[in-house]
């Protein structure tokens, strides 16, 4: 079995992917990638509470990396086109999961993306965001319908937590691109010094 | 009830292009929560243009820390505050007694516009 490192959100897939991992044997890392202040609390306690409750099912240690990525949101905001604001805060969020899975030995990546739930996991935008990393991507949710992703959260008891009051991400545009080029992507990546920022928020990374 | 006029303290934006027809005023909506019931938000009945450079440099003079993401300000106030360029205000509380206080605050601050009565 192998180790991988799984994004997680504190949203209602995560947590489900991660169960999936775990139940076929893999050791997992978990990142959280902390959207502060274009957020609040609530992701953050979101997650640990979700990760609780599948160590203790599945007795695992699963370490938690705390990722600061507010900066990183700011700095894309102000230096890039919003339209694609997802994509390319998504391509960050895949760097630092990948730098940690450098030094945590791990063989993977993970994520909880179903294809097309939302404006990030269109096929077209699935693709460029992950083309800025080398490891292989695993996605246990991706032919999963949403009632059938909520149906799994309920069975493990993540569900209340992941549908807990909180504050959406400010940093998502009112009308994100639902398709994407890496070209683009790749333009608007110039405008930023993207290993100054990645190493910066890995370096700035916690463990909980 | 405030009219934009770009003059003085005021956070409404002042190229002319960005001014709503001559006066025309705005009002927030009611506080209300936001959709994923963490927090609650202020919408203005209409876009209202805001000058977010204006607001960051009046709320930066009363040494309150705020991050200018260009789109948008998020104000360190308690609660935080964050303010779009198109005058949505989102206060990271759901109580809504906290987050009238800190629209109170903000708007004498900087001469937003008022909530609607009723």
């Amino acid at each position: 079995m192998a180790r991988g490192v799984m994004l997680m959100s504190g949203g209602i897939d995560s947590p489900v992917a991660i169960h999936y991992l775990l139940r076929q044997g893999h050791e997992v890392v978990a990142v959280h990638m902390d959207n502060r202040p274009f957020t609040d609390d609530s992701p953050l306690e979101k997650v640990v509470d979700h990760l609780a409750l599948l160590r203790e099912r599945y007795q695992q240690p699963i370490p938690l990396y705390l990722v600061p990525h507010g900066s990183t949101q700011t700095t894309l905001m102000r230096e890039t086109d919003r339209h694609v604001g997802c994509v390319l805060c998504r391509r960050f969020m895949w760097r630092s999961a990948e730098r940690i899975a450098e030094r945590e030995g791990a063989t993977f990546l993970a994520t909880g993306e179903a294809l097309g739930q939302v404006a990030s996991q269109t096929l077209s935008n699935m693709r460029t965001a992950t083309a800025s990393v080398r490891l292989p991507i695993v996605r246990p949710l991706i032919g999963f319908d949403k009632q059938e992703i909520e149906a799994v959260a309920k069975e493990i008891g993540t569900y209340s937590i992941s549908t807990r009051p909180g504050v959406c991400c400010q940093a998502v545009p009112d009308k994100p691109a639902t398709r994407s080029n890496l070209i683009q992507i790749l333009r608007e990546e110039e405008r930023v010094d993207v290993d100054q920022i990645v190493d910066d928020c890995v370096r700035r990374a916690v463990i909980l | 009830m405030s009219t934009p006029t770009g003059s003085g303290a005021s956070g409404f934006v002042n190229s002319s292009h960005l001014l709503p027809p001559t006066g025309a005023t705005f009002v927030y909506r009611k506080l209300r929560l936001c959709s994923n019931g963490g927090g609650i938000e202020a919408v203005p009945d209409g876009v209202l243009p805001l000058d977010l450079e204006r607001i960051r440099i009046l709320l930066v003079g009363r040494g309150i820390p705020v991050v200018d993401a260009r789109v948008m300000l998020i104000v360190s106030l308690d609660p935080e505050v964050t303010i779009s360029k198109a005058g949505r205000l989102l206060f990271k509380t759901p109580d809504h007694a906290a987050a009238k206080r800190a629209f109170d605050r903000l708007r004498g601050w900087v001469e937003l516009p008022p909530l609607e009565s009723g």
